[in-house]
């Protein structure tokens, strides 16, 4: 009798599980991103500048009449196998007209092909790899700069600004660190500098040091790192530890406060990191986004004003096809062109990427970041 | 850098890293030559370690102590902390089911490690702790290597705990009641020795052993995060079998022989692959030299 | 155990079957067809091991790993090779199959602890070479663009199964029920027999003349197809695969499984998979004590019910304990 009753409960237990969905008046936008572990402070600011959209909306009465948007946060903790889970998880929820995400280009990569096939507008906020946008679906757009851009961009700062001809090369071997560190290999060649090495490193690891003393033995004037804070802030502070003396420049990944908190300042002094915008406290159409999020949440992350950015063209893109249906959300993006953003007017090419983006450079200094210039890619 | 003097400084590097492996090691082997159990929850005993040192720097911070007087308070406060948490999971958890089949055993170790580890993530946040820096940050150029004041400390704790760990075992009464408890259980209750608190004793000290060890992993890489303690338990449980599991010697050595292999092995073959380095290791000695380096020391059954 | 008729143990097994099939019908909600699908994978996953250390008794800390070698064994034919799920999930089987006996032949050495940690060990190696292998198997970002299970409908042409969560929760449900089926078949046979003989007192059984190597091995090599077919069907599912799925984690959440069933117990097996599976999903709403909770869970069943929910009979202890580590090769 006992296993029988077992084998209905669990049964029932598991096809009631997690509760009923509400069914509520409203127009979600589902956003994913790390917002757990590690990542998670680049993740939430993304999700704050996302969040301060979709509240200025409702505020304004922008959306659909009679319909509030809603941010249906979803966290794939930087996993890709986690990604492709939320994407489905939001796709299936009827509500959902579009999805700001995700925010590493691994995750992107395989949730993007769900989002294709579920006919689902998706932006992304801060995946710069380029091959996201080369697999021809439509449905695929990113507010952010790719990382062939990057890699130039880093490229020429390094060679020329920085002078360096030896250079070793880190990547964490994730699709944003392997793609963006071959980039900069390749335009490093091509200008004539000298690559030393190209190894990888896991993330997640901690210890550095065997590493770094291999490469301190090869003499380098420069250390690339093509990879996210974590790692990156240990790498900086064991490399002052090893005694290892080169310059240490990194991407987009690196920029977080919690990476000069993390490697502490003494160590962190003086490295250069790319990054996919320029200092956006300085761009004028980007004024009153600035003012509003300092006030609400305080600095403004790496990725917030891409997400910012995001959700507000998603938003136009829902007021565009004027009815609650994915399908005429998508077809809206059609007509997309010159829309005001924050950036200046925004545009996207073919495939879905921005057009005009500028890279800038940042260093770090007295254990804050400082905007140097703009990249040449010349 | 000349050739040696890479290799020096990986030699450093590894003896650094096998310090810490060695006074986690001690935990595992201690408690497996008592009761013949892989302690799972002690990876994730080292970490609380590491979390609450940061914790009481972080709040004694305001006190104006000098650095070294913020960190002993700190590590003794952890030892305290694990030393308590060893000795509550051992008798809430380990006890009741010490008959019970070997498999159970295991996995409420297993469910203990998540259950601790989760904690932590609550307690403490799931993005990188940054261990606060209350170190002075001195390094010594000596003949081409460097050594940093941090990697000295590990050094110097390391080895004066595990003297002391050996003085207590070898030549105090208690420590010959763990030896003889380690040896045959049975015939010590028969002898009127006190099993269960022998045993509980030797949570608390290899739990206090681990919370040192977590201190200076903290001290050592900077950051820390709740993730850390099942690879380095993993490590340091490797490090136990090496040196041959049971014997207290035994971890020591096969803390500070796995670091230097696994820095070495990272420095000069590929940092990618050190980890499985290490596995491969850990399987092959299980396979081919169970005994370990400087032999196991197992109760004998009939 | 008592034993039912077989009339009631069929009627039992009737009424769950019509009940998991009627669910998606009755209750047709993606989310939860997709946890349920889940579930029913790790079902999957606890039969298999339940071969190993249920009936066998070997102690194996890494069988996410054979879940692994069956996913990129599919993907990398159907990536590379084009081949379509239904003819892939052969070779997973096998191949997977084959690593498990192959892993498990230097595991014979070793007994106890000391085979719960080879395992892990080559648990973890496995899923850190998979990780490592760039060129091969995508690295950490994994393989992407895997094929998804295609049908030829009469009169409808190809139905390709897609993101729906209905197809897929159809397909487990049968292999589980096929496998679940040859489990039960195995156990009561020859083999099965000697399986829990091999459990109960190694020295006896081989004394009794019966294999012990070759057994085991046959175990650990079933139990690794068991896990290959699940894991083709995992790759197709997902349509993308990363290494970071098949973690010691994985590994130790199917051996909760199959203990919290009952070792053994083919029942059991399934029904921990659908209880244990199938909690992460209903705790989502309180996501950051999920481990929290799965961990006490552990703890208290141990403690409470530490034979299992169907968990077999006590068998008679024996008179003298056996030594904890017998890594001398004495019993062969």
């Amino acid at each position: 009798m006992m296993p029988r009753v077992w084998c209905f409960l669990s049964l029932a237990v598991a096809v009631f599980v997690c509760g009923c969905s509400q069914q509520a008046p409203v127009i979600k936008i589902g956003f994913s991103g790390p917002l757990t572990g590690d990542q998670a402070p680049l993740g939430e600011d993304m999700l704050h500048g996302a969040q301060l959209a979709i509240d200025q909306a409702n505020a304004r009465g922008d959306a659909l009449p009679g319909l509030k948007l809603e941010l249906v946060a979803m966290d794939d903790q930087r996993s890709p196998t986690q990604s492709v889970t939320v994407a489905k998880k939001l796709v299936s929820d009827a509500d959902v007209m579009a999805v700001i995400g995700h925010l590493n280009s691994n995750c992107t990569m395989p949730a993007s092909a769900v989002y294709h096939q579920a006919r689902i507008l998706n932006i992304s906020p801060a995946s710069s790899n380029p091959q996201i946008s080369r697999q021809g679906f439509d449905t695929f757009y990113r507010t952010s700069a790719t990382d062939d851009m990057q890699g130039l961009g880093a490229a020429h700062y390094a060679f020329h600004d920085l002078g360096a001809r030896r250079i070793f090369i880190l990547d964490d071997m994730t699709t944003y660190g392997r793609g963006f560190s071959n980039e900069v290999e390749i335009h490093l060649k091509k200008l004539g500098a000298e690559i030393l090495g190209h190894e990888g490193i896991n993330q997640g690891e901690k210890d550095f040091a065997p590493l770094l003393t291999k490469i301190k033995a090869l003499s380098p004037d420069l250390v690339f790192f093509a990879g996210m804070f974590p790692e990156g802030a240990l790498l900086i502070r064991q490399r002052s530890e090893v005694g290892l003396a080169a310059q240490f420049m990194g991407g987009d990944g690196l920029f977080d406060p919690a990476l000069i908190e993390l490697a502490g300042a003494q160590a962190a002094e003086g490295i250069y990191l790319t990054t996919i915008t320029t200092d956006i406290t300085k761009i004028p159409t980007a004024q009153a986004f600035v003012k509003a999020y300092q006030e609400r949440y305080g600095d403004i992350g790496a990725y917030s004003a891409y997400a910012y950015e995001a959700a507000n063209i998603v938003i136009w893109a829902i007021q565009k096809a004027a009815k609650k249906d994915r399908a005429a959300v998508l077809a809206a993006m059609q007509s997309f062109k010159d829309f005001p953003g924050i950036f200046g007017n925004a545009n996207f090419d073919g495939k879905g990427d921005p057009i005009g983006r500028q890279i800038g450079i940042f260093t770090v200094r007295n254990g804050k970041f400082e905007f140097v210039k703009t990249a040449s890619l010349q | 850098m000349t050739p040696l003097q890479v290799f020096l400084q990986q030699l450093a590097n590894g003896f650094t890293l096998g310090s810490i492996y060695a006074l986690i090691a001690l935990g595992y082997t201690m408690v497996y030559g008592v009761i013949q159990l892989i302690n799972f929850a002690h990876g994730e005993v080292f970490m609380v370690g590491a979390y609450v040192t940061l914790a009481l720097i972080l709040a004694l911070a305001a006190l104006g102590a000098p650095w070294w007087l913020l960190l002993l308070a700190g590590c003794a406060g952890a030892m305290i902390a694990c030393g308590l948490l060893g000795g509550v999971v051992e008798r809430l958890a380990y006890r009741p089911i010490r008959q019970a089949p070997r498999l159970n055993a295991l996995i409420t170790a297993i469910g203990i490690s998540f259950f601790l580890q989760n904690a932590l993530m609550l307690i403490f946040g799931a993005t990188d702790r940054q261990f606060p820096a209350v170190m002075p940050f001195i390094r010594w150029n000596i003949g081409g290597v460097t050594i940093t004041l941090m990697q000295l400390v590990v050094w110097i704790s390391g080895a004066v705990l595990m003297g002391a760990l050996q003085v207590l075992v070898m030549s105090t009464k208690l420590g010959k009641a763990m030896r003889a408890t380690a040896q045959d259980r049975t015939a010590c209750a028969l002898l009127g020795i006190p099993v269960d608190r022998i045993i509980a004793l030797t949570f608390v000290i290899g739990s206090m052993l681990a919370a040192v060890g977590g201190t200076l992993f903290g001290l050592n890489y900077g950051t820390i995060n709740f993730h850390d303690g099942y690879l380095t338990g993993m490590k340091a449980f490797t490090a136990a079998v090496l040196g041959g599991i049971g014997n207290i010697p035994g971890a020591m050595v096969g803390g500070l022989v796995l670091g230097l292999l696994e820095g070495l092995g990272a420095g000069y073959l590929s940092s990618q692959w050190k980890n499985v380095f290490t596995f491969l290791i850990l399987v092959a000695l299980l396979l081919f030299k169970p005994t370990g380096l400087l032999g196991e020391r197992v109760a004998e059954r009939a | 155990m008592e034993a039912p008729s077989l009339r009631a143990r069929y009627l039992r097994w009737a009424v769950f079957a019509a009940l998991a099939f009627f669910v998606p019908i009755l209750h047709p909600n993606a989310y939860h067809l997709d946890v349920l699908t889940t579930s029913f994978l790790y079902a999957l996953l606890a039969l298999g091991l339940n071969l190993i250390v249920g009936l066998t008794g070997l102690l194996h800390l890494g069988y996410a790993a054979f879940f692994a070698i069956g996913a990129y064994t599919y993907g990398l034919l159907n990536l590379h090779a084009h081949w379509p799920f239904w003819i892939g999930v052969l070779p997973a089987a096998v191949v997977a199959g084959l690593f498990g006996a192959a892993l498990g032949i230097p595991a014979l050495r070793v007994r106890g602890d000391y085979l719960a940690i080879v395992t892990l060990g080559f648990g973890e190696i496995i899923r850190i070479v998979l990780t490592n292998l760039e060129q091969v198997t995508g690295g950490p970002n994994g393989l992407l663009g895997i094929d998804h299970p295609r049908l030829w409908i009469p009169g409808r042409g190809i139905f390709d199964f897609g993101v729906d969560s209905a197809p897929y929760y159809y397909l487990v449900l049968l292999t589980v029920g096929i496998v679940a089926w040859i489990c039960v078949r195995l156990s009561r046979s020859r083999v099965g027999r000697a399986w829990v003989a091999i459990r109960e007192d190694e020295l006896a059984a081989s004394c009794s003349g019966i294999p012990v190597l070759e057994l085991k091995l046959l175990a650990q090599g079933c139990g690794g197809a068991i896990a290959g077919v699940a894991g083709a069907i995992f790759a197709a599912k997902q349509g993308t695969i990363t290494p970071d799925s098949f973690d010691f984690i994985l590994s130790v959440m199917v051996l909760a499984m199959v203990v919290l069933g009952g070792l053994g117990s083919i029942r059991g097996a399934i029904v921990g998979a659908i209880l244990l599976g199938s909690l992460p999903e209903f705790l989502r709403g309180f996501d950051q004590y999920r481990m929290l909770i799965f961990g006490i869970s552990m703890i208290v069943i141990m403690r409470l019910r530490p034979r299992g929910l169907f968990g077999a009979a006590q068998h008679a202890k024996p008179a003298c304990k056996k030594a904890p580590l017998k890594h001398a090769s004495a019993a062969t």
